[in-house]
């Protein structure tokens, strides 16, 4: 494996016209969306895109993820010692640091699944974000060029992730609480006559935890990507060999998101949604 | 004084230049701000897992959600950045 891996790549160093043949390196193509197939309902477009792609693989990659690690039988003692502790893992995870971090122990049955569904169906979509795909779209002498790409970089995605949280948040609030306990919550304990000051900021602040939590997970996708293809691609930008070592930070970078990044945001995403959801249920005062 | 005169004998896209340098100093700021933020985090994670090295577990947890919601500071600084660099 090991040796197929460097042979391949002495193969791509030792032919960089290959490499040069684009021409102009522009990282911002990566971001564009072209209609694959393209359906339109009404004045509603459901065209299938790259992100929309991206998107399929990642849930049909979550379903057998959860297949293969949580409901498929145990067989062999040596299945035991690895699949099933990174399953419990990763159950544990979702159960100890982010349900019960900020769920009431009474709604925990009910939004666990939500929120363990959210970390590991962004972690899915992080990571594979970061394995190249022949799904660029662009065709190299009738080849498909490999590149990365991850949904999670379109804000549509995220938006439409934090918008289910959103929902679901003033959903639970209402109903556990009823419409006049739930948005009497909002106003906090404060003197009278600074309240009119105080209660658009709360309504303010409920909008901008849907900004944040959508910002926060597209920006450090597309930041990711944009820096490790501008550092990439300096070679092809500047047309030099001589900047080959800038590989090096890429590569640096490159690892740091893999292993820090995809998972941290996924963590977060789903924390931050149970804390929502939380405290939405069972407000302060 | 020299930096004025240059800027005066400036003939190029004027625009463009200016929209680089807040592009530049956007995320410039946001990620000076981030980084003495993160810094605190990690220094205080340390210094509370050698006080009580049997919390590090719990600690953790709340390392990591102090970390992102400080990092994502510098991507709200990106974005706005991005915003004017793109709109203006």
């Amino acid at each position: 494996m090991k040796r197929w891996l460097l042979i391949a790549t002495t193969a791509a160093l030792a032919f960089p016209t290959a490499a040069f043949a684009r021409g102009k390196f522009d990282p911002t193509t990566e971001f564009e969306q072209h209609e694959w197939i393209s359906i339109h309902i009404g004045g509603l477009n459901l065209s299938i895109t790259k992100a929309v792609v991206y998107l399929m693989i990642g849930t049909v990659l979550t379903i057998l993820m959860g297949l293969g690690l949580m409901r498929w039988k145990v067989t062999s003692d040596k299945d035991v010692g690895r699949r099933q502790s990174f399953g419990e893992q990763i159950y544990e995870i979702a159960q100890v640091q982010v349900a019960e971090q900020g769920l009431p122990t009474k709604a925990i049955g009910r939004w666990f699944p939500y929120v363990a569904t959210l970390m590991l169906f962004i972690f899915v979509v992080n990571l594979i974000g970061f394995i190249p795909l022949p799904l660029t779209g662009e065709k190299w002498h009738g080849v498909p060029t490999w590149g990365i790409y991850a949904a999670t970089s379109s804000l549509s995605v995220t938006l439409a992730l934090a918008l289910l949280t959103f929902v679901f948040t003033h959903f639970e609030g209402i109903r556990w609480n009823g419409p006049r306990r739930y948005f009497k919550s909002w106003i906090p304990e404060a003197p009278r006559a600074l309240l009119f000051l105080i209660v658009p900021l709360e309504i303010l602040g409920q909008f901008m935890r849907l900004i944040s939590l959508s910002v926060r997970l597209f920006a450090n996708m597309l930041a990711g990507h944009i820096l490790i293809l501008t550092f990439i691609g300096l070679m092809f930008i500047l047309e030099s060999l001589a900047l080959i070592p800038v590989v090096v930070f890429a590569s640096a970078f490159y690892i740091f998101e893999v292993a820090i990044v995809v998972g941290i945001q996924a963590f977060i995403f789903a924390a931050l949604s149970a804390i929502y959801i939380g405290s939405a249920i069972e407000p302060e005062h | 004084m020299a930096v004025i005169q240059l800027l005066a004998a400036t003939t190029g896209d004027v625009t463009k230049a200016g929209k680089a340098i807040g592009l530049a100093l956007g995320v410039g700021l946001g990620a000076l701000g981030a980084g003495v933020g993160i810094g605190n985090i990690f220094g205080s994670m340390i210094q509370s897992v050698a006080r009580q090295p049997e919390l590090r577990g719990e600690l953790q947890g709340i390392q990591w959600l102090g970390f992102a919601l400080t990092e994502a500071v510098v991507f709200y600084g990106l974005l706005g950045s991005i915003l004017a660099f793109v709109l203006v």
